[in-house]
């Protein structure tokens, strides 16, 4: 949706010189969707302009042109009339010394308006264009350091709007309405004051149709502004009937539902056709109207004007200059309501980028923080307690030491908050009492960049990222070579479906390797850490997705990675846990049973029952 | 764009009247200068104010017509514009819910979605637009050279000029322009694909401290961006002025030779002022012509996209029925099936499958991830038809059977389960339209869902956002199954379907199912041998192929692909094989 502005109505917010046309002003009412407000406009618009930096003197210099430049617009007209009274009105009589002059300032007015609007217009291209690249990398960085929470909380396409729309919205307002408001008043001050200035009378004519513009658009407005939204709930309500009932097509087909789905489709369709037919002729009305209102300050300037020059109190010079002066005060007027709105909705989308500029980062090391280097790996969890939300506690004192090197399975039902514990000991989040130590010392003692490269975590959502299978391989180290990079695929048993494609390692991933199975996805991603080596390992439910007898293979490289490393377990599937030095069993946030599998076995506790539950059939089937 | 056809029959008519009015209104707009000329030459001039008034009259007159023009255009155009949009969007939903999973596939459904809501509404604009100012445009622009030339034919060289300069610089602005802004829409989606990748992966992106790496990446999309949008924003501050200046400089010719033609008496100053107007209409509607094409490009890609949708032949096609219609009891078979997702040159899915299954039996298929499993089961109800080979039931082939006879005795239990906006019963209630309250409770209480349920302070009427967001995965799952049991089908799919379920749970849904499903076929689809272990046979795919067929202990004797299985998952050979982690 967003485009570079490419329409023309931006031109033709331009004050024309020569009387104006009845039609065309007054943009595009009717296009947009409700309009946001901001909330604060004096503390956005500075904040905006910090952004601009070294460009400050560069922007104040476009907008003395722009001021330039509609002063010099406003010459046209009163050069126009100025030529044509050089004529004598009777004809056969022209003063060619004064429309010589006139003629002469008229097109230097011309040439200079031309020069100015093209220089303003370049260089506005490129500040507002530079402006809204480091508002978008300020805000990627920001990105880069705000902590898990914050993605766990909102939703991917909200901060994409911000990220594009948002980010759009105000490169616009810039562009645009900012120029738009300046040469607009501009253009309403000075056309008033060289209206009055020519005739008094004849501007209380033409002044007549001002009111009704306000009038006008005003009401339109009101009525209009409602029914956009409305027309906008319904299209979501559209939109999201369609993304279910498309995306669940097999569902609907399975179940017989394509008439009902229909029915309600249509029900939806045509509740926005009705409420689209109503927005649209209200918003219709305007420009129709606008036209009008035009013709009829056209008429009233041309009777009005007629009757006076008649009585010798004017020229026929002072109408013409009239005729487009009161089109250069009626044009803006309406343009100004759009740039609102345009300026509203940017200034907006600039509060919700600030938005996130303004949100809380992950927390800054400590001081006496210290770098932390291949630590032996002893990890130790003291009374530790933790809730996502401080009203819900997920972990409750939890205590727990694993030697370096040693092995530790997590096993317990969904939402027992095995996740959890992971995510505490790589400091995705903080706890809220107790603490953890890695080597003797608090993680927080340690500076997050060094802690973070200490672990290769294997998650239970691989994610992998569009380009080359060697590059998604490489990501934990970048300058692997080839070598190594084929080692840790073979490691990973990722090798041999690797080598079927037809272009090997240099095989491009699709955003998300969607051209994969979810199994071999996630042997890429054991691969991935297999080649980053780190001192502790965190396999999160890392082959949930394998099938038994691929995950069997790839057990024995598991088992390698995990010898000398301190490594953490979780899984569903018990039977991959078995080899764990402990096994923990964590329900409802505690610890419930600690000890290895022969110990819980014969203990005949809650991982008794969840193993019997899961094998019970087959160790006796096995048995016969 | 044949397919525009059935519309331009409907709403035709309608659409002329209202070009009809927009004439009456351009033509408005179009007499005024001319009047004024007159007011001015014949008022002004002789010192007539009969005359003026007259004049002015006719003005206000001319003014009245060209609003009610305006009005009633505005009602029609409205009305047809949004009729025609919902027309579409009606027409392209039901052949999209007419389509066959093939065509859906071919598509892929996010673009099936993009095309029926943002390329309908890009088409319904354009309508719209050629409506109030599209077709206004070019008859302004039309009509004014017409009325200047016939003015003062003289002076209308300065037209001549004029004119064709400012079409070159469209020209120009066009073919620079239009590349530039499909490079900008290009980077644009370049710098959302960065971000929206670091955002899915973000986890990643912590867990290995690749900040850097991202930033670059996002840096070059940035900076590319930058330049083409910066590039594209310099073609349009170099247009407008252009523009600008040739007509500002042709109304300055225009006075520098109406004043020579009126010294020489051969001009009246009134006609210069009309003049002048009717040169900056012409302007107007020349930049709005620019701006039409611009639009027409948009809409002409979209109604392509449209047209590929009604383009598709997606219907399943059903031979005639040969035989009886199929009937209670339900009996499966599978004759030498081969199927493969690209048609009959495509890489085969299922090779060579062949086996029956009694009316009343319960079926486990396992296998690996990409086995073929899931594509086994959705012959079944048509979703795809065999590329060779033959699906009975009941010894008829199911590719006579109309899809939605078919699918009404088949009940799906998917994978993913989806689930729709709206109360659970509605959920629920999918599988069986006119079924009772108790029915409904019935049959979430075999699935497990009726606690959760329950838990809710609106219980069964609680509402699911959309494709209930709000529930867990172990939930869903539950009120998918819950739909399948209350349709009391004859075959019964469970596609691994309790792989979210903690096995506590499952084993009491397993209990339940057993009772329910005497007399109906089962098919069960399972990772792990324990919950396929009771069913009356199991099928061992592989590779697309039947590896072995037979009950758990028959299986575990006799077929290797299902020992190794078995042993993956029991663990004892994991214990034997692998080293111990010390």
């Amino acid at each position: 949706m967003s485009q570079a502005p490419n329409n023309p109505s931006a031109a033709s917010a331009r004050p024309a010189a020569g009387p104006g046309i009845g039609g065309f002003g007054g943009g595009h009412p009717g296009r947009g969707g409700p309009v946001a407000k901001p909330k604060d406009w004096k503390t956005t618009l500075r904040r905006l302009w910090s952004y601009f930096g070294k460009e400050k003197a560069l922007l104040a210099f476009i907008f003395a042109m722009v001021l330039a430049d509609s002063a010099i617009t406003l010459a046209g007209p009163y050069l126009i009339g100025v030529a044509i009274d050089s004529m004598s009105p009777e004809g056969g009589y022209v003063d060619f010394t004064r429309l010589e002059i006139a003629l002469i300032a008229l097109v230097s007015a011309y040439a200079t308006d031309g020069a100015l609007t093209f220089a303003q217009g370049w260089l506005m291209a490129g500040v507002s264009q530079r402006m809204v690249m480091s508002l978008r990398r300020a805000l990627f960085a920001k990105i880069q350091k705000l902590p898990l929470r914050f993605f766990d909380t909102r939703s991917h396409g909200e901060l994409m709007s911000r990220l594009s729309n948002d980010i759009d919205n105000v490169s616009t307002t810039v562009a645009q309405a900012v120029v738009q408001a300046m040469t607009g008043s501009i253009s309403i001050l000075g056309a008033l004051a060289m209206m009055l200035y020519l005739s008094p009378l004849l501007t209380l004519a033409s002044l007549i149709t001002v009111p009704a513009v306000f009038l006008l658009t005003k009401t339109i407005a009101r009525k209009t502004g409602p029914l956009f939204k409305e027309q906008q709930v319904r299209l979501g309500v559209l939109n999201g009937h369609v993304e279910e009932t498309i995306s669940g097509i097999h569902i609907v087909k399975a179940f017989n539902r394509e008439q009902e789905v229909i029915r309600e489709f249509d029900a939806i369709n045509e509740e926005l056709c009705r409420v689209g037919i109503q927005a649209q002729i209200r918003s219709g009305f305007l420009m129709p109207i606008m036209n009008v209102i035009g013709n009829l300050g056209f008429a009233a300037i041309a009777i009005t004007g007629a009757w006076l020059a008649v009585e010798s109190l004017i020229t026929v010079g002072v109408i013409a200059s009239f005729l487009s002066y009161s089109r250069q005060f009626v044009r803006p007027l309406n343009d100004l309501a759009n740039t609102f709105n345009l300026l509203q909705s940017g200034i907006a989308g600039a509060e919700r980028v600030f938005e996130v500029l303004d949100e809380e980062e992950e927390p800054a090391d400590r001081p006496e923080a210290v770098p932390l280097d291949r630590p032996d790996g002893h990890v130790r969890f003291e009374r530790v307690d933790f809730g996502y939300r401080p009203d819900v506690p997920i972990l409750r004192d939890i205590s727990f030491e694993a030697p370096a090197g040693s092995s530790t399975a997590l096993v317990g039902p969904t939402g027992a908050g095995k996740t959890t514990i992971v995510n505490l000991l790589t400091r995705f989040y903080d706890v809220t009492g107790g603490s953890i130590r890695i080597d003797g010392r608090d993680i927080r003692d340690y500076t997050l960049d060094s802690l973070r490269r200490c672990f290769g975590i294997v998650l239970q959502d691989t994610y992998l990222f569009s380009g080359t299978i060697k590059e998604n391989i490489g990501y934990g180290k970048p300058d692997a070579t080839d070598g190594e990079i084929r080692e840790a695929a073979s490691m990973a048993g990722a090798e041999a479906f690797i080598r079927r494609l037809p272009n090997g390692y240099d095989t491009v991933l699709s955003e998300n390797g969607g051209n994969l199975s979810q199994g071999q996805r996630q042997l890429l991603a054991i691969a991935r850490v297999f080649l980053a080596k780190p001192s502790i390992l965190i396999l999160d439910e890392a082959t949930s997705s394998i099938d038994t007898r691929t995950e069997l293979q790839i057990q024995e490289a598991l088992l390698q990675a995990m010898k000398g490393r301190t490594s953490f377990i979780i899984a569903h599937r018990l039977n991959t846990i078995r080899e764990a030095d402990r096994i923990m069993v964590i329900d409802q946030g505690q610890i419930v049973e600690q000890g290895s599998h022969d110990e819980l076995m014969a203990r005949q506790g809650v991982y008794y029952g969840m193993f019997m539950n899961q094998f019970g059939h087959l160790e006796s089937a096995a048995g016969h | 764009m044949r397919i525009f056809h059935p519309y331009i029959r409907k709403y035709g008519k309608w659409f002329s009247v209202a070009i009809f009015f927009l004439m009456v209104e351009s033509a408005s707009d179009l007499l005024l200068p001319t009047i004024m000329a007159r007011m001015v030459d014949d008022g002004v001039t002789e010192r007539n104010l009969h005359e003026v008034l007259r004049l002015g009259g006719w003005m206000l007159l001319v003014t009245a017509i060209g609003a009610l023009g305006a009005t009633i255009r505005n009602l029609i155009a409205s009305r047809v514009s949004q009729r025609f949009g919902t027309d579409v969007r009606s027409d392209l939903f039901r052949r999209i819910q007419s389509f066959t999973f093939g065509s859906i596939d071919k598509f892929e459904r996010p673009s099936l979605m993009t095309r029926i809501t943002n390329d309908v509404t890009q088409v319904q604009n354009f309508v719209n637009g050629l409506m109030r100012i599209f077709v206004k445009a070019p008859l302004i622009c039309i009509g004014s050279l017409i009325m200047a030339v016939h003015l003062n034919p003289r002076l209308a060289v300065v037209l001549l000029v004029v004119v064709p300069i400012v079409g070159l610089l469209i020209f120009f602005n066009m073919k620079t322009g239009f590349p530039l802004f499909a490079k900008v829409q290009a980077a644009l989606d370049r710098m959302n694909g960065a971000t929206r990748e670091y955002l899915s992966g973000v986890r990643v992106v912590k867990a290995f401290h690749r900040f850097e790496h991202e930033s670059e990446k996002f840096a070059r999309a940035n900076d590319e961006y930058r330049l083409r949008a910066t590039a594209a924003a310099r073609v349009m501050a170099t247009f407008s002025p252009g523009v600008m200046l040739t007509v500002n400089f042709g109304i300055a010719a225009i006075l520098w030779l109406g004043g020579q033609r009126v010294n020489a008496g051969q001009m009246q100053v009134g006609d210069i002022l009309a003049f002048i107007h009717y040169m900056t209409q012409i302007l107007f509607s020349l930049l709005m012509i620019s701006f039409v094409f611009n639009m027409f490009v948009r809409a002409k890609a979209s109604a392509e996209r449209i047209g590929e949708v009604f383009a598709e032949n997606g219907r399943m096609e059903q031979a005639p029925p040969s035989g009886n219609r199929a009937g209670n009891a339900a009996k499966i078979e599978f004759d030498r099936v081969t199927f493969s997702y690209e048609g009959a040159s495509g890489d085969p899915v299922l090779r060579d499958v062949s086996f029956a299954c009694m009316p009343g039996e319960t079926i486990g298929i396992i296998g690996s991830t990409g086995a073929g499993k899931t594509t086994l089961v959705s012959l079944i109800p048509r979703f795809y038809d065999a590329t060779s080979g033959t699906v009975l039931i009941d010894g008829v082939d199911v590719r006579t059977l109309d899809p939605s006879l078919l699918r009404r005795k088949i009940a799906v239990v998917p994978q993913k389960s989806v689930l729709f906006t709206g109360t659970i019963e509605n959920n629920i209630r999918w599988g069986k339209e006119d079924a009772s309250m108790e029915e409904i409770a019935e049959a979430a209480r075999m699935a497990q869902a009726e606690p959760f349920v329950l838990s809710f302070p609106e219980g069964y009427a609680a509402r699911l956002g959309q494709g209930g967001v709000n529930l867990s995965g172990g939930q869903k799952q539950r009120l998918s199954i819950a739909r399948a049991l209350v349709r009391k089908p004859d075959i019964l799919i469970l596609d691994d379907s309790t792989s979210a379920v903690d096995t506590a749970t499952e084993t009491r849904i397993k209990e339940a199912l057993k009772a329910y499903a005497q007399g109906i076929t089962c098919l069960v689809i399972a990772q792990r041998i324990t919950s396929v272990i009771d069913a009356d046979r199991i099928v061992v795919l592989d590779d697309g192929r039947i590896s072995g067929i037979g009950s758990h202990e028959r299986l575990l004797e006799s077929c290797r692909a299902y020992q190794e299985i078995f042993r993956s998952q029991i663990g004892k050979e994991a214990k034997a094989d692998v080293p111990s982690a010390q």
